[in-house]
């Protein structure tokens, strides 16, 4: 898999750490096995590799490098054409650059929280999607599985994933939507795994010369007597609960935020309350945007500005967002 | 675009191309956006041809280009490609020569056709000049055969405001891998500006004479 000269694994290929899967031979592996193991590789393992990304009629080329070294784990992910755009994490701050806004990021994510926080398959997870290994197929020369993610009602997306035999990196990915309609693609036009990877590969390409910088700062500690109410969502879409909460400041908010996570085992949604900073007499309007095929909706809820995003169809973020209430509030209208 | 180049890039796709020229071609392919297309049509052409789902083809533009296919000899079942060469030209090959430009513009079709849904809700799409495919010879493709463009939907562009890339930013580090890499790509690669309706593009008749 070293770039993509023969398209055969190098002879010494970096051992990955253990993911406590038992194992097995290549082809007793479950669907989900194979989606566990696939996690695993992408976050523990080192490679740096270049994919083209396909959404909505565009190609474009982006570069990710990934490495786990003492612990700590660096990433960089770069667009390749003209925009210069870059996403930098390195243990546990996390840095994006936006040329074309003359503007950089930081976000301080708290040293004891961890960063593999992502939500996990679990036997639920069956009962909202249907996982089935649809194929055996090689891909750009290597042996894969295609494990098809398919979901059960219109609140989630499906995946089809080409992951490879060998390494349980994924080769290829594709979004569906409810109709079953590939909206995202992305492939890998080469991709190496390491043993080392320099921390050179990690700065960015940029001048930031002339940039605004934002940070976030700490975790904001309540004053006396104005502890800021809890939010909770009154109803959610099947198979969806809330696994995360905490407060915190983005940069360049002007206060705190509250951040929930919602997911079912296999989508997240991220649920964001601060208080509105709108001019008063304002009625509040929604607003809806998209990240790709990632959704994102804004709603005014009791004089806070509620925001959920997540890589699910815009009519499940609406639903959660508008599902938010101030705990000891009467409940919204569905 | 040159033999070689088109050479290098199926190549690429196969994963076939030595890293040191894959890392130029890929560098070359984020400032070519024709490049950019053709690299994008490799993908769709052999998703078709590996019947892989969610890439539709008509059955009679089907028929045509299994029909190219097939006229090749160094295509047929069982043919054992004789060199690198040739593995690298199994693709493309059929598009070339005698029936070049009508095969182009049925693989232009096949890209159009690609993002068109199949429950007849369309999303944008891009369109191929008329004056392009109205240059394409006749040689080999059925007379009278038409395609229009579906109208596409109003959508939203991607907003990447500084608010929603903390949003996205914050949100990224509790997203599972796959998704989260799929979020993250369509930011960093997503257009700048505020977020408005797509106004529907008018439809253009492109005539496969």
């Amino acid at each position: 898999m070293a770039g993509a000269a023969g398209a055969e694994e190098p002879v010494a290929v970096p051992k990955a750490p253990p993911d406590n899967i038992p194992r097995k031979s290549s082809l007793e592996h479950s669907p989900t096995e194979w989606l566990k193991r696939m996690d695993h590789a992408l976050t523990t393992r080192n490679y740096d590799g270049t994919f083209a990304h396909w959404q909505g009629g565009r190609v474009e080329m982006l570069r990710i490098i990934h490495r786990v070294q003492d612990g700590i784990v660096s990433e960089r992910l770069a667009s390749l054409d003209g925009s210069g755009r870059e996403f930098i994490r390195t243990g546990a701050s996390l840095t994006c650059y936006l040329p074309d806004r003359r503007t950089v990021l930081v976000e301080q994510r708290p040293a004891q929280e961890s960063l593999v926080s992502f939500p996990t398959l679990n036997d639920q997870t069956a009962s909202f999607y249907d996982i089935r290994e649809v194929g055996h197929t090689r891909l750009n020369h290597r042996d894969t599985h295609v494990v098809s993610v398919s979901p059960k009602d219109e609140y989630r997306y499906g995946y089809r994933l080409w992951i490879d035999e060998s390494t349980a990196m994924p080769l290829k990915t594709q979004l569906d939507d409810a109709h079953g309609q590939v909206i995202e693609q992305i492939v890998f036009a080469s991709l190496t795994l390491s043993s080392r990877i320099p921390d050179a590969a990690f700065r960015p390409e940029i001048s930031t010369e002339g940039f605004q910088w934002l940070r976030n700062d700490a975790a904001p500690q309540p004053q006396p007597g104005t502890a800021a109410p809890a939010w909770a969502a009154v109803s959610l879409p099947p198979g969806f609960r809330m696994t995360a909460r905490s407060a915190q400041i983005l940069p360049g908010s002007a206060g705190p935020v509250d951040h929930l996570v919602f997911t079912d085992g296999f989508a997240s949604v991220s649920v964001f309350v601060e208080r509105q900073t709108a001019p008063s007499g304002q009625p509040p309007v929604p607003e809806s945007a998209a990240v790709g095929s990632s959704s994102a909706f804004s709603t005014v809820v009791d004089g806070h500005k509620i925001t959920a995003v997540g890589e699910v169809p815009p009519a499940t973020v609406r639903f959660i967002a508008s599902q938010l209430k101030a705990q000891g509030a009467a409940a919204p209208g569905r | 675009m040159n033999e070689e180049l088109d050479s290098q890039l199926s190549a690429m796709f196969d994963d076939e191309l030595p890293p040191a020229e894959c890392e130029l071609l890929a560098r070359r392919l984020s400032r070519d956006e024709y490049l950019k297309a053709r690299w994008g049509r490799y993908a769709i052409v052999g998703a078709v041809i590996r019947a892989e789902r969610g890439v539709r083809l008509n059955a009679p533009l089907a028929g045509r280009v299994n029909a190219v296919l097939l006229a090749e000899p160094a295509l047929a079942a069982h043919t054992a490609p004789r060199d690198r060469l040739q593995r690298r030209l199994r693709w493309w090959q059929p598009l070339a020569g005698g029936a070049v430009a009508a095969s182009v513009a049925a693989v232009s079709i096949l890209w159009l056709r690609t993002q068109a849904p199949a429950d007849g809700v369309p999303v944008a799409a891009r369109v191929i000049a008329p004056a392009q495919v109205a240059r394409a010879s006749t040689a080999g493709a059925a007379q009278g055969d038409s395609y229009v463009v579906p109208r596409p939907a109003p959508s939203a562009i991607a907003v990447p405001s500084t608010e929603l890339a903390n949003y996205v930013v914050a949100h990224s580090m509790f997203s599972p891998p796959v998704a989260r890499r799929n979020l993250l790509s369509a930011f960093m690669t997503s257009e700048p500006g505020n977020a408005v309706a797509e106004e529907p593009q008018s439809d253009v008749k492109i005539i496969a004479q």
